[in-house]
């Protein structure tokens, strides 16, 4: 009888403990627990991502109130489809690609629409690349936290005139610093042609922050 | 060769995180060549720039917005699809034109398959006085009497028939009537004393028509439209009852 030992004597228990833990806190368990009607559990995946996919979705579009519209609905359409959700891929890499896909439908109907490009007035008369609207200023600044605002806009706004197949892989490479194997995953396409639209990606924007550089 | 390799070096450079460590082959390349040097400082830069974007914080309510969205959509959520109601509401117009479209049809086709009609105003404008014909003649359901006299003109009644001018031969009547000509069949004798007197019409599928002769050369012709209710109860007193004729 002396010989019986309790799970903590042994050591297991906190190995244990911290599985159970990271096991319940986890985006699938988390997702689960969603799907039996856990208001809290979604409650904490929204807190989770809410501020990456806004500003993932922010990044893609240029317009925040419509990004914090369509990350919303991201979430909506999570908790819809959780049901359904398979766990054959990370939780982060399913919400990234709900979205991508409503960032780029709504390019697309923005498209559509053929919303006058305010730096469609500036395109050259040669059918060049258009001008921005915003040429850099070249006068010395005195503060320097303008000049890192004006850059960031610049960055932003070059970012806005790529094609959305190149803007969607550098916004998750770049700004977000996803690996390239999740990347793929999200866009649903190999890693060779990521890598590939990446480079082009920084391609384009090096010539059209050339004033910058 | 050299241009290759830069090529090969680049695209490797490009691949590397910011904060990641050359390979050594890479180190010693870019301490050789200086276009590849300029390359990587550009890249770098321009890799800090977009990266200094950052994140984007979500507004403070963004979960109070969510949850009033998925509140709102619970209950919207009717048990018949309340998320389709516009296809629901194109396959209702759908069924609806159908449904016109039935309706046009049968109607069209039971106009098209209609008897012909004949104008009997036309063809026998003045109605001849009525006739004993055997083999039309109604068995009437009371009794007759020696006292007859020509329907809808008791004896009791003192007022005059309208219209008592006896139309010609060749008049035409102002108002035509579409009926099946019945001037030659007998008229129904019914006694004066009955002051309600019920006889069977046989006449259901056509429109009936009724002369009336108060002896005197007046004449006046009641055409009724077709008759789908058995028998007429007609009153020889003036006091016909609502819905009696």
């Amino acid at each position: 009888m002396d010989t019986l030992t309790t799970i903590d004597e042994m050591g297991f228990a906190p190995t244990l403990q911290q599985e159970m833990l990271e096991d319940t806190t986890s985006d699938h368990a988390l997702l689960e627990a969603t799907r039996t009607g856990d208001q809290d559990a979604f409650a904490e995946l929204v807190s989770r991502y809410r501020n990456q996919i806004t500003s993932y979705i922010y990044r893609m579009t240029n317009d925040y109130d419509g990004a914090v519209d369509l990350a919303q609905e991201t979430f909506v359409r999570v908790y819809r489809a959780a049901d359904r959700y398979q766990r054959s891929y990370a939780f982060s890499t399913y919400i990234y690609r709900i979205a991508t896909n409503l960032a780029i439908s709504e390019l697309r109907k923005r498209k559509r629409r053929k919303l006058v490009s305010l730096t469609g007035f500036f395109q050259q008369s040669d059918g060049g690349e258009p001008q921005e609207l915003n040429p850099p200023d070249t006068r010395p600044l005195q503060d320097l936290e303008l000049v890192d605002t004006e850059r960031r806009n610049a960055v932003q706004r070059a970012i806005g005139t790529l094609p959305e197949k190149y803007r969607a892989p550098l916004i998750l490479r770049d700004v977000d610093g996803r690996s390239y194997d999740e990347i793929a995953k999200i866009l649903e396409t190999s890693e060779g042609t990521v890598k590939s639209r990446i480079s082009r990606a920084r391609g384009f924007l090096r010539e059209k922050m050339r004033a910058y550089l | 060769m050299r241009k290759n390799n830069c090529e090969v070096i680049r695209r490797e450079l490009d691949e590397l995180m910011l904060d990641e460590a050359a390979s050594a082959p890479v180190s010693e390349h870019l301490n050789d060549c200086a276009d590849c040097r300029e390359f990587h400082q550009t890249q770098t830069k321009l890799r800090q720039m977009v990266g200094s974007l950052g994140t984007v914080a979500a507004p403070a309510d963004f979960e109070f917005r969510l949850r009033a969205r998925l509140a709102n959509d619970s209950n919207g959520a009717l048990p018949f699809g309340f998320a389709y109601w516009p296809f629901t509401r194109r396959g209702l117009a759908l069924v609806s034109v159908l449904i016109l479209f039935a309706i046009g049809a049968v109607v069209m086709w039971n106009s098209m398959n209609q008897p012909a009609v004949t104008n009997v105003a036309e063809r026998n404008p003045a109605p001849a006085p009525p006739r004993e014909t055997p083999q039309q003649v109604q068995t009437p359901v009371a009794p007759r009497d020696t006292q007859e006299f020509q329907a809808a003109l008791p004896e009791s009644s003192p007022q005059k028939i309208r219209n008592e001018r006896p139309i010609e031969a060749g008049q035409r009547v102002k108002r035509q009537l579409s009926s099946v000509d019945f001037s030659n069949t007998r008229a129904e004798v019914i006694r004066a004393t009955d002051p309600a007197a019920v006889f069977p019409i046989d006449a259901s599928l056509q429109p009936m028509r009724v002369s009336l002769d108060d002896g005197r050369g007046n004449a006046r012709t009641i055409s009724v439209p077709t008759i789908s209710f058995g028998s007429q109860r007609t009153f020889a007193s003036g006091n016909t009852q609502k819905g009696s004729w």
